[in-house]
């Protein structure tokens, strides 16, 4: 894989290496990887032996780029005062990514061998910051050594490790581990431009104690993202987003189920949006160039199918709310890196 | 999203680095994208530290257009060696010769082999026949020259992984009924068999993995054009579709659980034992297509290459 590191660099200079070996290993790290495995990652990333070493009980383990027991001579380091030291056997001056893929692997060997023990829980600061479940105090003290300042208002943006940034902000950033997969969180100041980036979702403003809520929103944001909206700001949905990142996609919801058959019209997608935005039918109709009684028997079309008047009051609410569970349950913004592929195919 | 077999851990830490070089989803307008991530390393890079000789050669391809083949031998090879066809992976549209060939490597220099790889023509620009006849003649040539290059012609094999893979069980198909060489065994890894798309596994994988649904769309239509999933396609471009597999060499055939070729591979293998052949049918589970070349560091892959391995040992060595 340091094959791959190398072609990735080539390709596409701002693919950001060091982020994808950061959410390699917290790929081995959730999958309980054992310390072969570890081992093996990081060799075949730097593209030389990775060696373990620990006192207690005495045990040294050497990998090679190919994950195989490394058979040839080299010297481990000594252990004073330490549990354990893992390293890699690079001959010759050391490259861009070694510092982080020895980062990233002692802290992985670290969580392995653990066995749980919330003491030895190091996740990144970032990560506590963000963690809801975190305490309090925890969470403070995080930011302050990531330099976030208490009573300044941030933004937390989230966004998929393949995407393409056109201009990277200076913010405080970390690959964050979330129900969803590792997602590259960034918290920027309150007042900062809008991130250049797709896809991106960017969360509400929040104080250092509320920056979990942010980062939520901005995962929400982040899901709503399509080709049409690389960009989507939780403010714009108000009180909505709150809503949305408390129901699963899994949750029961007859509404979001029925959906399905409003979906499966070519039309269905663009009527719904254009619907919810618009004030009237005549509005939906001119926003998706269609005729008003094309519109018209849409709807009706659709209240069969949902069973309800989708333009009544509270059906309207009810519509709106559907859809956007909709659009997350299906929601591929995770899922296809290929826009760094096709701006690099564009470009050459 | 339907449900569908979990990739490995360590195979899907290297989908984050991995993500980069070979997107999940391979359209048409992303080839020339392909074509040079997916470029082999340099043939002296690859074959550093190893005993291996190279020689070049321009032999006639389909139509007797020239094409490109490469010949890799033992450095310290004396008398006639067996003789493995290598045929490339990169969904018909891209690759080249060495691509994925450090897995074969052992081949040559622990088993003795001599390893002929073919550049063979591409797809869209060369469609069906193109692939598979350049394939066909560097068999023939092999088969031909065979005292001349120190091959056994009664130790043959052919090999390839992926579209490589599909093309080696066209060219052992095409070889029976055209009296040909005779090869005493294919080795398909994760094969590329099917254009038409129709199985569980193919609609279990869109925009995860190497190679989705939709890729595997893109290179079959650009081997096949229009007649892709139709009632036209020949069983020497699209295997799956043959209607006889006796008669072949003993195959083996390998495959991620977790890959769109699952299916079609475990159809084939049936298919030639249904026909009284013989086959060796391995399902790696949380494996993706081409794990083994990504990634083979990881557990997964490393037990895919050393089985093989062992297959091919049992074949070739003397």
């Amino acid at each position: 894989m340091q094959e791959l590191l190398g072609r990735l660099t080539a390709l596409d200079p701002d693919a950001s290496a060091a982020l994808r070996v950061i959410a390699c290993f917290d790929e081995l790290i959730v999958g309980h990887v054992n310390t072969r495995g570890l081992l093996g990652a990081a060799a075949a990333l730097a593209g030389c032996t990775a060696g373990f070493r620990q006192s207690r009980p005495a045990r040294l383990v050497r990998i090679t780029p190919r994950g195989m027991p490394a058979t040839d001579h080299w010297d481990p380091p000594d252990l004073p005062d330490r549990d354990f030291s893992v390293w890699l056997e690079r001959v010759g001056p050391s490259q861009a990514n070694d510092a982080i893929i020895t980062e990233r692997l002692e802290f992985a060997v670290r969580i392995r061998h653990s066995a749980g023990r919330r003491d030895l829980d190091s996740r990144r600061d970032l990560a506590v910051t963000l963690d809801p479940a975190a305490e309090l105090d925890d969470r403070r003290a995080c930011a302050a050594r990531i330099g976030l300042t208490p009573g300044r208002t941030y933004r937390v943006l989230a966004a998929p490790l393949f995407a393409t940034w056109h201009e990277h902000p200076k913010a405080t950033e970390d690959v964050v581990t979330t129900s969803f997969g590792p997602i590259h969180a960034l918290v920027v100041p309150q007042g900062a431009p809008p991130p250049d980036a797709r896809p991106c979702g960017v969360g509400t403003t929040a104080v250092v104690d509320d920056l979990h809520r942010s980062f939520r929103s901005a995962l929400v944001a982040l899901r709503l993202c399509d080709s049409a909206a690389p960009v989507v700001r939780a403010d714009d949905y108000g009180a909505l987003i709150g809503l949305l990142a408390d129901s699963p996609d899994s949750a029961n919801s007859p509404d979001v189920d029925l959906l399905d058959g409003v979906m499966a019209h070519a039309w269905g997608m663009v009527t719904l949006d254009a619907l919810l935005r618009a004030g009237s039918v005549r509005q939906a109709a001119r926003s998706c160039g269609v005729h008003h009684s094309t519109m018209t028997a849409r709807v009706g079309t659709i209240a069969d199918v949902i069973g309800f008047d989708p333009l009544d009051g509270l059906g309207r609410t009810r519509l709106g709310l559907a859809f956007l569970m909709w659009r997350l349950r299906h929601s591929t913004v995770l899922e296809l890196p290929v826009h760094a592929a096709r701006r690099a195919a564009g470009g050459g | 999203m339907p449900a569908r077999p979990r990739f490995d851990a360590e195979l899907r830490a290297g989908l984050a680095v991995i993500g980069g070089i070979f997107p999940p989803t391979v359209t048409a307008d992303l080839v020339p994208f392909m074509r040079r991530s997916y470029a082999s390393l340099p043939i002296e890079q690859i074959l550093a530290g190893r005993s291996i000789t190279v020689t070049d050669a321009t032999i006639p391809g389909y139509r007797g257009d020239p094409i490109g083949v490469s010949v890799l031998r033992p450095t310290s090879a004396a008398g006639p060696r067996p003789g493995v066809l290598y045929l490339h992976s990169g969904g018909l549209m891209f690759g080249d010769r060495y691509s994925g060939v450090d897995l074969v490597l052992d081949w040559i220099a622990q088993f003795g082999a001599v390893l002929v790889t073919v550049e063979y023509r591409l797809a869209p620009e060369f469609g069906d026949p193109y692939p598979r006849e350049d394939c066909y003649a560097a068999l023939s040539w092999m088969a031909s020259r065979a005292a001349d290059l120190g091959i056994r012609p009664d130790r043959m094999i052919a090999a390839g992984g992926s579209s490589g893979g599909g093309l080696a069980a066209g060219l052992a198909l095409a070889a029976r009924d055209r009296g040909g060489p005779t090869l005493i065994g294919q080795v398909l890894d994760y094969p590329m068999l099917d254009d038409r798309g129709r199985t569980p596994s193919t609609d279990q994988f869109d925009g995860v993995g190497v190679w989705d649904r939709v890729s595997n769309e893109t290179g079959w239509a650009a081997l096949l054009g229009e007649a892709r999933g139709g009632p036209d396609v020949s069983a020497y471009a699209a295997p799956a579709r043959a209607t006889d597999l006796g008669g072949l060499p003993p195959a083996y055939i390998d495959v991620g659980a977790a890959e769109i070729f699952r299916d079609e591979a475990i159809a084939y293998a049936g298919g030639i034992w249904a026909a009284g052949g013989d086959a060796d049918l391995h399902v790696w589970a949380g494996a993706f297509h081409g794990c083994d070349i990504f990634a083979p560091h990881t557990a997964v892959a490393r037990e895919m290459i050393r089985t093989r391995d062992a297959w091919v040992e049992r074949l070739l060595a003397d």
